[in-house]
């Protein structure tokens, strides 16, 4: 029973790094109606940037910032180079390849800087559990999830009060009449790519000191936070974060009780499920087809 | 049918492809060239997939993971032999691909990519996982395969490979040219057209992901052959993005762009690791496309700016090439960008690319030859099997229904009647129904509440594609026609519900899809001239003044055989002109038995040919009768015009 | 203040207007009717930078804006409340009205008092006021139609454009909108006026042009229009 709830513990905390990245790919397909298959090495370039600037000496909470200052010029770069062209010419297929193109140039570029092994990520925090209703959990494991929700409620905020948030949420509802009220909505999509990538090159910096660090490290997260994003319908917040935990306790357990090889699968073929019955997702709303 | 130079130039290529074992007794480039011939196999399959469905699979690595372990584990657990073997590898693959086309069936674009990548990341973990059946990571050994007795030498297999790759391109060519790939192409011009006209989107794109499987599944065994050792770390992302590369790279719907893109995708890493080699290639190609940049701008087929990107580009490789020791590390970085060239620069690929220089006609527009075909016969006149009712008779009733969008009534309780043999006209302010209407009739959307009953049968519930059979055919406000098939397969498509062949029919050409194709091209001349463009055949749907687009909607749906015809805002857009020949072509297709509900905001049009009315407003009907009364009626002056009270 | 001069535009292939020609001057309001797909809201959109013109030329202020994205458009002061309401659902009514001030809180266009122009807004459609933190998207369909000029007037613009205000509505609500239309023209609000209801457009407006198949078939001083059988024949067709 102990263990279970240890297990639940990682879980959870896995499941917000889920969600963070899931609220990444909402944020682009809100205002864009394009995803960046490339999120997950979005996250693994946050990480392997956070370890370096680390291992220099730098103190892990001033990492923090710059890690995100990091992702916000890469996700403006990738927004650029593989998304813009691809709605400028309305090729969906286009914006598809390029963000996985780059995705692969980014990690090939990291393997090559950081080698292909995985690395230790020194932990800011003290290693030892504390036990929590009788059972153990990490404190990096309660700083990923406070992590994960302080930056998603930066987010609800900066969307609600301020009027550069506001102009973001009316692109989602409705870009061309966002442009009527004098929105560049360009801008706008590019700084929900720039957002998007922040936010999981924040989730890779947190999570990194728990899993192993390497250039590998995002490719199977990206595919599952999708399934995560794709549960809570792309557009509801709440969503993810119940979705992101259900994935990241059903991963926990499956690995535990099954073996570790599996532990991947649970993920995939809840995406499968899921889109196979319902993809608007649990959460979301069904798009009505107009002729 | 292939015209001559081409079938020619085939025929040579493959002759010197079968020659190589006789050319180079060095085994190191037999091998290679086998590895080509059977990742064109897997690519050939997945063209249709990708550039026939137009979707984008991220799951052929685990396909051909699943050909390969099905040979390595038939042989290893039953010492299986070939006979058996490529069989069972072709089908399990298949069935693997039916699988994934399950979870595939709802969704597209990116949704339906994500999908395929967890389909194909799930079976290279089940195959590292289940060690009891696949061994594992320590992956499995399979010696050349034996056929009659004797095991094939390096040459042997290499006559195998040769066969059966040109056994493959046959069978997908025919697949391709006929109403399967015509199917298939219709999914990606427009799906909802292609339920209109009575190609099941879901039935069709399982049988695209099943096939693509099946050529997967041959490629995969053969490679286990091949490499004579599998192991899971094969079938990774990598080579699934890689062989993405190679079909976009050759070029889609080509055969040759397959080839091409295998070879590209096998001797490219062997180029990226000699250094030397790739420098020369590099700085070539930067001289080339700055030379080419130049050129262009002078000539003023270009402009600097588009241009400032490759040049800048292939410079930089260039002088990144000399900078580094060793390319092979950066493979996958080389790959990347060669894809991002390809997307933006190279839409078509190579042979497309090619193919655009040389020829002056698209590749689709092999011409029709109409000799010895009977196309004098009125087309429409087969639809006339519904002129064994008489006119006048009920042919749709529709009553009381209700469509709710949330809170939105957009038809509110509406009744209508429609006639046999008349043309029955629907009208109304924008925002009152109509297109909802129609859209209700065609299994689009499903009402509220209400009943359809359409020749003796409710309509209600029933799919797009199985109404469309059924006898309701219809054109859509905004043009859905299937832009890159030329007019005559846009109406071919239409005749689908013509087609008994099944695909043994079509890759055997029996004497039944022989004379059913035959039928189609008849058939669909003849609907062609029908609507008059005859002469227009062989141009891409996409290319037609927009006029002719419309005729050639009407002809399309025309080919379902209907009894009913739903022509929405068919005058939109048209000149003057064209809105004569428009009603002229109405007023023939009602003489020949067809019913006929227009939609229409050209007074004129309604006016001069409905044999009745109904007007909508609010989703409401609020009038009905003959034109001239409905023009008079005071409550439809007023939805149109506005009340005089205020 | 603005100008349409042999306007040309349409969608791909197909073509829609052919060249119509329109003058709004300050403070007056200028309707443009015509039958459905004669082109009416094309003719906006294009005005509005939503499509591409692709022949002719929009001067506002004598400043040709033909081309220019609608988000540099409305920074010069042209206000466009969309065909079909277009509020931004999921969010507040006064988040929209704030939205329609973008360009002021943003340094794009003189910031004036925003504050003072919603209460200013609230008063002048009590609807909203009642409902100022219900979410958009609930709102009836006149509400939305409230809305969406309101939204339109908080950039304080040199003009507006209404397309189609009364689609969809049922008639006591198109009076009130009318009415609404009719004081902002009190108050010496320019504006554009699409509608498929040429009765009422043509009491509200100063001048109006007819629109047929994508050219102006009359036009003139809207109270005589009104009379005018070739106003009927345009929609009804007919006799012409």
């Amino acid at each position: 029973m102990e263990i279970l709830l240890q297990l639940v513990y990682s879980g959870i905390a896995l499941g917000m790094i889920y969600a963070v990245i899931a609220f990444g790919y909402q944020l682009t397909f809100q205002t864009s109606d394009t995803l960046n298959f490339g999120q997950g090495d979005a996250l693994m370039l946050g990480a392997m940037v956070g370890l370096t600037l680390v291992n220099m000496g730098m103190n892990y909470w001033m990492m923090l910032p710059l890690v995100i200052v990091f992702g916000l010029i890469q996700g403006g770069v990738v927004e650029r180079i593989a998304v813009r062209p691809a709605i400028k010419i309305k090729s969906e297929f286009g914006w598809i390849m390029s963000t996985i193109a780059l995705g692969i140039i980014f990690k090939n570029v990291a393997e090559n800087i950081w080698g292909r092994d995985d690395l230790k990520f020194p932990s800011p925090l003290p290693e030892s559990p504390i036990k929590l209703f009788g059972a153990n959990v990490l404190p990096m494991e309660i700083l990923v999830v406070v992590g994960a929700v302080l930056m998603m409620l930066a987010v609800e905020f900066f969307n609600r009060k301020t009027i550069y948030g506001k102009a973001v949420v009316a692109t989602f509802n409705d870009r061309d009449a966002a442009k009527l009220m004098g929105i560049n909505t360009g801008l706008v999509i590019t700084f929900s790519y720039a957002l998007s990538s922040a936010t999981a090159a924040f989730a890779g910096a947190l999570i990194a000191p728990l899993t192993l660090t390497g250039a590998t490290m995002g490719s199977v997260l990206g595919l599952k936070a999708f399934a995560v994003a794709i549960i809570g319908g792309l557009t509801s917040g709440m969503g993810i974060i119940v979705g992101g935990i259900i994935l990241g306790v059903a991963e926990t357990t499956t690995g535990f009780y099954l073996s570790t090889g599996y532990k991947d699968v649970p993920g995939l073929v809840l995406l499968l499920l899921v889109l196979a019955y319902k993809p608007a997702g649990l959460f979301g709303k069904s798009a009505i087809k107009k002729v | 049918m292939m015209n001559r130079k081409t079938l020619f130039a085939a025929v040579i290529g493959l002759a010197l492809l079968a020659g190589v074992p006789l050319f180079t007794a060095n085994s190191y480039y037999v091998h290679m060239v086998i590895t080509i011939m059977i990742y064109a196999i897997l690519l050939y399959g997945l063209d249709i997939v990708v550039g026939y469905t137009g979707q984008v699979s991220l799951g052929h690595a685990g396909l051909f993971g699943v050909g390969s372990y099905t040979a390595g584990v038939l042989f290893m657990k039953l010492g299986a032999p070939l006979w058996v073997i490529i069989p069972a590898s072709i089908g399990v693959t298949a069935a693997f691909g039916a699988l994934l086309a399950l979870p595939a069936l709802r969704v597209t674009g990116p949704y339906l990519a994500m999908v395929t990548l967890a389909f194909g990341t799930i079976i290279q973990i089940l195959i590292n996982e289940m060690t009891f059946l696949t061994e594992g990571p320590l992956g499995i050994t399979i010696p050349k395969p034996s056929l009659f007795g004797q095991k094939l030498s390096e040459q042997g297999f290499y006559w195998l490979v040769f066969a059966l790759m040109v056994l493959s391109l046959v069978v997908v060519h025919r697949i391709l040219k006929s109403q399967l790939g015509r199917a298939f192409e219709a999914l990606r011009g427009s799906p909802v057209a292609s339920d209109c006209m009575g190609v099941s989107v879901y039935r069709y794109k399982v049988y695209a992901f099943v096939i693509s499987a099946g050529f997967a599944g041959l490629a995969g065994c053969l490679y286990a052959y091949s490499e004579q050792y599998i192991s899971p770390n094969t079938y990774n992302f990598e080579l699934t993005v890689l062989f993405l590369l190679a079909v976009i790279m050759g070029g889609r719907k080509t055969r040759s762009g397959a080839l091409l893109g295998a070879a590209i995708i096998v001797i490219l890493p062997k180029l990226l690791d000699d250094l030397e080699l790739f420098r020369i290639v590099a700085s070539s190609l930067a001289v080339l496309i700055s030379v080419g940049a130049v050129v262009g701008v002078l000539r003023k087929m270009t402009t600097p700016k588009a241009m400032a990107i490759p040049v800048i580009g292939t410079i930089a490789l260039a002088g990144f090439s000399f900078w580094l020791e060793s390319i092979t590390d950066w493979r996958l970085s080389i790959f990347g960008l060669m894809i991002l060239f390809v997307v933006y620069y190279l839409q078509d690929g190579i042979v497309g690319f090619a193919r655009s220089l040389f020829a002056r006609k698209s590749p689709a527009a092999d011409s029709v030859s109409v000799d010895g075909l009977d196309t004098s016969r009125d087309a429409v006149m087969m639809a006339a099997k519904a002129g064994t009712h008489e006119t006048g008779t009920d042919l749709l009733v529709a009553n009381g229904v209700l469509m709710q969008f949330g809170g939105l009534k957009a038809i509110n309780q509406v009744d209508l009647r429609i006639k046999r043999g008349t043309i029955h006209g629907l009208i109304g302010p924008n925002g009152s129904g109509k297109s909802t209407m129609m859209n209700v009739l065609t299994g689009i959307y499903v009402p509220t509440a209400g009943s359809i009953v359409f020749a003796g049968r409710s309509v209600v519930g029933r799919t797009s594609s199985d109404i469309a059979l059924s006898g309701i055919a219809r054109t859509f406000q905004n043009v859905q026609l299937f832009g890159e098939m030329t007019a005559l397969q846009n109406v071919q498509v239409g005749l689908h519900h013509t087609f008994d062949s099944n695909i043994l029919d079509v890759s055997l050409h029996t004497p039944r899809y022989k004379r059913e194709e035959k039928a189609a091209i008849e058939r669909g001349m003849g609907l062609l001239n029908f609507v008059g463009l005859g002469d227009l055949a062989t141009e891409e749907a996409r290319n037609l003044p927009y006029g002719k687009q419309r005729l050639l909607e009407i002809a399309r749906a025309l080919a379902l055989d209907p009894q009913l015809l739903l022509l929405d805002e068919p005058a939109a857009g048209l000149t003057a002109p064209d809105i004569k020949v428009l009603i002229n072509i109405i007023r023939k297709i009602r003489d020949h038995g067809i019913t006929v509900i227009l939609i229409e905001h050209h007074m004129d049009v309604v006016m001069s040919i409905c044999d009745a009315v109904s007007v909508l407003d609010f989703g409401q009907k609020i009038a009905e009768g003959k034109p001239a009364e409905v023009q008079a009626d005071e409550k439809v002056i007023e939805a149109y015009l506005g009340g005089t009270a205020t | 203040m603005l100008s349409i001069k042999n306007l040309q535009a349409g969608y791909g292939k197909v073509q829609v207007l052919h060249g119509i020609s329109i003058e709004v001057p300050k403070g007056k309001v200028v309707t443009l009717i015509g039958s459905n797909g004669a082109g009416k809201t094309t003719t906006m959109r294009a005005v509005s930078g939503m499509i591409k013109p692709t022949a002719g030329e929009i001067l506002l202020h004598g400043k040709r804006i033909d081309g220019l994205e609608s988000y540099t458009i409305a920074k010069q002061g042209l206000a466009h409340s969309p065909e079909g309401r277009r509020v931004f659902a999921t969010m507040t009514v006064t988040d929209n009205l704030i939205l329609g001030a973008f360009p002021r809180l943003t340094g794009s266009r003189p910031k004036g008092d925003v504050a003072g122009d919603l209460d200013r807004a609230m008063d002048l459609f009590p609807r909203l006021k009642e409902r100022r933190n219900q979410l958009a998207g609930t709102l009836s369909g006149g509400e939305q139609q409230m809305l969406a000029m309101a939204r339109a007037v908080m950039l304080n613009p040199e003009i507006v454009l209404l397309d189609e205000p009364s689609m969809g509505l049922a008639p006591i609500l198109v009076e009130e909108v009318f009415r609404i239309i009719a004081d902002l023209k009190s108050r010496g609000v320019t504006m554009l006026l699409v509608e498929q209801f040429a009765a009422a457009a043509l009491k509200v407006a100063d001048y109006g042009y007819v629109l047929e198949n994508g050219r102006i078939s009359v036009h003139g001083e809207a109270s005589k229009l009104r009379d005018d059988p070739a106003v009927r024949a345009a929609y009804l067709g007919g006799g012409h």
